[in-house]
């Protein structure tokens, strides 16, 4: 279970004004494209599609049929690093650029530390991590970005930006423990109410994540995945350094063993008399050995 | 007397050869920056940035010069694949099974007559072949996965987990190439004059390495030097 502090999001009270992404672009200084049609309409509200370098957060629409004659099941969510408490990112990251913040439990980055190597990218479960700068095929300078959890506003007793700016309530902030039994409380409303699907999300996930959702309609209609997990294999790459450490040594070992062993090693000269088929010591004159052809002798 | 020596490799094959050993050295170098945190930490990023890219343009050259040079020659790369791919002799097993006591005892343990290329280097060079190849193919991949695609988190990861592995086995096999082939093993002393001298091996250190094939060329005199 996930101690510390938590970002709460509940879908049922959101009303998609993305206040909270200007918000995360303002506090962090993120500017959007400023030119004209930058943004290419796509038939969603949801702008920019996803997440991008200079976009940490994002609010997400889905529509679907309610069954009923009129309306739609319109389900808003929230799409930014969900600061697991089993975080991939952190694990998979060689140069220490991802952390832990061991008093919020957020999952931060120390930008000076990035090498760009984007091994956070393919280890997050929730396809979160962005980077600014070099993104063409030598991505000289790519630095990581992405939602920070405001750690610099929390130590600072403030609550993250976009939860200060979020009119209707959706975004609430405190303690881990507190902000599950709000999601919980809320969840039951929600059901009462009739919205069956109605679930808390990120209690269970990764080992409980720092961002905590009330999910009003079923999880297909949030970009969420069902069961995030962490690789095995990042895990089997960690343990590649220690076994690399152990088997350079053991080889160097070895090696130099087989190079004392070797010291002081002569062997005679010879030569081939490829007439009489004789291999014979230069030295000598005498015939060492006699390679036989007639019975097959190469 | 003259001495003889056999020309076992051609300028183009100790050139190619050259170019693989730089870029393999420096790949290695260069690729420690991402995989040890310690080195990753070293100044202030922008060092290992310059290693990462480095890593990028090098791996081009350790993929375009075995495949250019195999263009160039398409003869000599058809034979390179059959001194690789043969039936092996009852003298090739010896060897192997001879192998490590050898290495452990060479003043006392005698290896058998070998054709052009020993059953153990068979072995030694397939596996840096193979590495060679799996680490292109993931290399290739994550560089392109990461930067104009995006590709999807399992691929990569996959990818990232081949590069690892076969980092490890390289570093096993490129090291004890390196210790026979640049002739710090004492009975191997000279070697090193077939791929960073004139590409000679004299008769007589021929007629221990590779006993069939010395006594061949030999025979033959096509490729024999006298001098």
């Amino acid at each position: 279970m996930a101690e510390g502090k938590a970002i709460l999001y509940d879908a049922s009270r959101c009303s998609a004004c993305k206040g909270c992404q200007v918000a995360c672009k303002c506090w962090n200084l993120l500017p959007s494209p400023m030119e004209k049609n930058t943004q290419a309409w796509n038939g969603s509200m949801q702008c920019p599609p996803d997440l991008d370098h200079r976009t940490r957060l994002i609010i997400t629409f889905d529509e679907a049929d309610n069954g009923k004659k009129y309306g739609i099941n319109w389900a808003f969510g929230r799409r930014a690093c969900m600061h697991c408490t089993d975080a991939a990112c952190v694990m998979a990251c060689p140069s220490g650029c991802l952390y832990h913040d061991e008093e919020t439990g957020m999952v931060s980055f120390d930008r000076d530390k990035c090498i760009g190597c984007k091994y956070c990218v393919s280890a997050c479960p929730f396809d979160v991590p962005r980077h600014i700068g070099g993104n063409g095929l030598f991505d000289a300078g790519a630095k990581i970005n992405k939602c920070t959890g405001c750690i610099d506003r929390i130590k600072n007793g403030r609550s993250p930006a976009c939860v200060t700016t979020c009119q209707p309530g959706a975004l609430q902030f405190g303690d881990w423990e507190e902000m599950l039994a709000v999601a919980k409380e809320r969840v039951e409303v929600l059901k009462a109410k009739g919205f069956e699907s109605a679930q808390v999300y990120g209690e269970e996930q990764v080992g409980g994540t720092h961002v905590l959702h009330v999910l009003k309609y079923p999880l297909e209609q949030y970009e969420l995945p069902e069961n995030p997990q962490v690789s095995p294999l990042i895990g089997a790459m960690n343990w590649m350094k220690p076994i690399l450490g152990v088997g350079a040594i053991a080889l160097v070992g070895g090696l130099g063993l087989s190079f004392l062993t070797g010291v002081g090693y002569k062997r005679p000269e010879m030569r081939y008399d490829e007439a009489n088929h004789d291999i014979i010591n230069v030295e000598t004159g005498e015939v060492v050995r006699h390679i036989d052809k007639e019975a097959g002798e190469r | 007397m003259a001495k003889r020596y056999i020309q076992r490799h051609s300028l183009q094959t100790r050139i190619t050869h050259g170019l693989v050993m730089g870029s393999c050295v420096w790949l290695m170098i260069s690729g420690l920056f991402v995989f040890v945190p310690y080195f990753a930490n070293i100044g202030s990023g922008g060092l290992v940035q310059f290693m990462r890219i480095s890593h990028r343009v090098v791996g081009v050259i350790l993929i375009a010069a075995p495949i250019i040079s195999a263009i160039m020659a398409p003869k000599g790369f058809k034979e390179f694949l059959g001194k690789y791919f043969k039936k092996w002799t009852p003298e090739d097993f010896e060897f192997m099974k001879k192998f490590v006591p050898y290495m452990l005892g060479p003043k006392r343990v005698h290896m058998p007559d070998q054709d052009e290329v020993k059953s153990g280097q068979r072995i030694a060079d397939g596996m840096l072949i193979i590495g060679g190849i799996m680490m292109a193919v993931s290399g290739v991949v994550l560089w392109l996965g990461l930067s104009v695609f995006h590709a999807p988190a399992g691929v990569i990861t996959v990818m990232r987990f081949v590069h690892d592995l076969f980092f490890l086995v390289l570093v096993v096999f490129v090291v004890a190439h390196a210790y026979l082939g640049a002739g710090v093993f004492q009975p191997y002393r000279k070697t090193k004059q077939l791929m960073f001298g004139n590409g000679q091996v004299a008769e007589s250190d021929a007629l221990y390495h590779w006993g069939f094939w010395a006594r061949e060329e030999l025979e033959k005199g096509d490729n024999v030097v006298e001098r």
